[in-house]
């Protein structure tokens, strides 16, 4: 189990992370999301040991992580690097013996990964001949080649083509249900929404909000109510309830309620307002959680 | 396998398989091999326009200049005629065993004159004849020119205040060889050093970098590129030396039958060479390559990780190839005066330390204390560039933007 507990990093005057706190389950897969410069590559850089903490701390299975601990880590940084000249099966072999297998396990894992990603036809060209999506698949399979306990992915959905995306999602299921922990961050909330269990949004460095998706509903004050057709009747029935302003969809109408608004009764009136065409109740997307926990100033202090 | 064994052996195959290594080393074969022979090549050149000539005259006069002259190896004979014509031209030269003068010796008021006619005044070697003096004198004064010549000779002996050579030639040798040794030196420590920082600032702009510090200790990475980059300069070295041992023997050999017009090559010149290229000698210079080696790349590497973008790369390489130049011109004054203070006091400064000393062991006697030093120095400092440049390296490699200023570099190495 992966616990990072009151995590804080700053780089001169700047709080770069700041009392950041999550934890994942084995085969678990969290979600880091936050904007750009919000602490997600410094808090990954932590668990990774790249960087220390000033203060916190960050434990594996309860014992702090040590250089023994990040060999059985993996990690796709936002940035892709590869060594243009080194042949794509060399670099998976080099990844993979640099987490500690041995050679010849190396070899046959980096076999399995690259049939799996569909690169296999390229193991013995260089890595700069190839296409960039192929080029990600193979840091993707250097990354994961030792079969890492916790693989840590930074926008690894950055760059990829549809296709490649749902290739790269399918890795993340397969490994998590064999058991590896995933951290991964991402601004694609439809992705990053289908591939995580939980999530940590985080902003100016520190955790804005945390939790599954139900968990982080259950916490949203609000829910959209998806109404049509547009009749005076509807919006003064809202409006008594305290609903701002509704927003137009087409010809459906989105009003805002409190979460603890009695939608059962709302539903009954508005059926004897007049007639009711849609009466949809929705609960908040990933993308609504997301805006409302960053604020307008999306998590910087304004 | 220890990751540090992965990461020298992956860059070690890396390195072997690149192509530049490959035109660069043997790139330096050819080099060297051009190096040696020139010399010879050039001395065969001279020869055939200079030395040797068309001699004419009255014969019994002619054949007694041709025997002193051949004798005394400062031309060579190749064709005798009772007279020249009256108009020499090179064609007449090049008709006469390709000489490249013509010569016509008489006598003028009891003593020799000489006509010369030279193919290229500025290739003829004027050494003024000095061959024909014993003959001038016997013709001037009537005594034998062969009583002349052995009068005119100085014995001499030379007693070495060291016992490192048997004589001048050797010592000659050994300068030479020297020289070239530390210019070897001073080139590969440059050459690989620099290609280290590339490779370094290389790995940190196209950000595989992260990768490998997330994985391993950042030193052992710094270490295993070091050691690697280290073990094929060795072998490239290796094979230039190897080149050169074989060939010098023979210039040398041939440099001195070529200036021996009658007499066989001497095999003493190339013992003389081998002489000066004894194992100890390899050794030593095996030693403190080694030694400054490591000393310039760990702190080239540690430099490479500082720059964001591999256009920096020259603001960083000027302030750390100071030291490796300072370096050179220091051995080169310690080939001329070895026993100096100055450079004496060199052989144990840090980063000077592997040119000078080796210059010393090359060239003089120096004492087995001074060296044990010196080599102390030199893994200290070794130790000392490891520890300083891994912190740098851990700090650099994850530091983009603008180039850090020698604080920041001060607070990396506190941290």
């Amino acid at each position: 189990m992966l616990f990072v507990d009151r995590v804080s990093r700053s780089f001169g005057s700047v709080a770069a992370v700041h009392d950041v706190s999550f934890s994942a389950e084995r085969g678990s897969v969290i979600g880091l999301l936050g904007p750009n410069g919000a602490g997600k590559t410094t808090t990954m850089r932590i668990l990774l040991g790249i960087y220390v903490p000033d203060a916190g701390r960050v434990t594996w299975n309860g014992a702090a992580i040590d250089l023994a601990t990040r060999r059985r880590f993996g990690y796709l940084p936002e940035e892709r690097g590869l060594y243009g000249k080194m042949k794509v099966r060399d670099q998976i072999v080099y990844f993979a013996r640099l987490h500690g297998l041995h050679a010849d396990v190396a070899r046959k894992h980096a076999d399995a990964w690259m049939a799996r990603l569909e690169i296999d036809e390229y193991a013995d060209r260089a890595c700069n001949e190839l296409s960039k999506g192929n080029q990600q698949k193979v840091q993707l399979a250097g990354a994961v080649a030792h079969d890492p306990e916790l693989l840590v992915l930074d926008e690894p959905f950055s760059g990829l083509d549809p296709v490649n995306a749902e290739t790269m999602l399918s890795c993340i299921r397969t490994l998590s249900e064999a058991g590896t922990t995933i951290v991964l961050s991402s601004h694609q909330m439809f992705q990053i929404e289908d591939a995580c269990r939980s999530f940590c949004i985080v902003g100016a460095g520190r955790v804005r909000a945390s939790g599954s998706l139900t968990e982080l509903r259950q916490a949203f004050p609000t829910r959209s109510v998806r109404v049509a057709p547009d009749l005076p009747a509807f919006r003064a029935l809202f409006a008594a309830r305290g609903a701002p302003a509704p927003r137009a969809d087409g010809t459906e109408l989105i009003y805002e309620l409190p979460v603890t608004a009695d939608f059962g009764a709302l539903l009954r009136e508005a059926v004897a307002a007049g007639p009711l065409e849609t009466f949809e109740r929705q609960e908040p997307t990933l993308s609504q959680i997301y805006i409302r926990a960053l604020g307008p100033s999306n998590g910087h202090p304004a | 396998m220890s990751e540090l064994g992965v990461v020298l052996v992956t860059e070690l195959g890396r390195k072997l398989r690149s192509a530049i290594f490959w035109l660069a080393t043997l790139g330096g074969i050819v080099a060297i091999a051009f190096m040696v022979e020139a010399p010879v090549l050039l001395a065969a050149l001279e020869r055939s326009s200079s030395s040797d000539i068309v001699l004419a005259g009255p014969e019994p006069l002619r054949d007694r200049a041709a025997a002193l002259m051949e004798a005394h190896k400062d031309y060579r004979v190749v064709a005798s005629v009772d007279a020249l014509p009256q108009h020499v031209t090179p064609n007449y030269l090049e008709r006469h065993g390709k000489a490249g003068a013509a010569v016509a010796i008489s006598l003028r008021a009891g003593r020799i004159h000489l006509d010369v006619y030279p193919k290229d005044l500025s290739a003829f070697d004027d050494v003024e004849f000095r061959s024909l003096s014993p003959l001038n004198v016997e013709l001037v004064t009537g005594l034998a020119s062969a009583r002349v010549e052995n009068a005119s000779k100085i014995d001499r002996t030379i007693h070495p205040l060291d016992a490192k050579f048997a004589d001048t030639r050797a010592a000659a040798l050994a300068h030479g060889v020297t020289f070239g040794l530390v210019f070897i030196l001073y080139l590969s420590i440059v050459i690989s050093s620099q290609s280290i920082m590339s490779a370094v600032a290389e790995e940190k702009t196209n950000r595989i970098a992260e990768i490998l510090i997330a994985t391993i200790d950042p030193t052992n990475l710094l270490y295993g590129k070091t050691l690697a980059a280290a073990v094929v300069a060795m072998a490239q070295i290796g094979l230039w030396v190897a080149t050169a041992v074989v060939l010098l023997p023979q210039a040398a050999s041939s440099l001195v039958s070529s200036s021996s017009v009658s007499s066989p090559p001497r095999t003493g010149d190339a013992g003389a060479v081998l002489a000066v290229l004894d194992p100890g000698l390899l050794v030593a210079f095996a030693i403190f390559f080694v030694l400054g080696y490591l000393q310039y790349a760990t702190i080239y590497a540690a430099a490479g990780s500082l720059v964001s973008r591999t256009e920096e790369l020259g603001a960083v390489a000027t302030p750390v190839i100071l030291p490796v130049v300072g370096a050179f011109l220091v051995a080169n004054f310690a080939l001329v005066q070895p026993g100096s203070p100055i450079v004496i006091a060199c052989s144990f400064v840090p980063f000077l330390s592997p040119f000078v000393i080796f210059t010393r062991i090359a060239i003089s006697e120096v004492p087995a204390w001074q060296i044990a030093l010196a080599v102390i120095v030199n893994i200290a400092t070794v130790a000392g560039c490891f520890w300083a440049a891994g912190r740098v390296y851990r700090v650099g490699m994850l530091l983009y933007g603008r180039l850090p200023s020698p604080r920041q570099i001060v607070a990396a190495l506190r941290a």
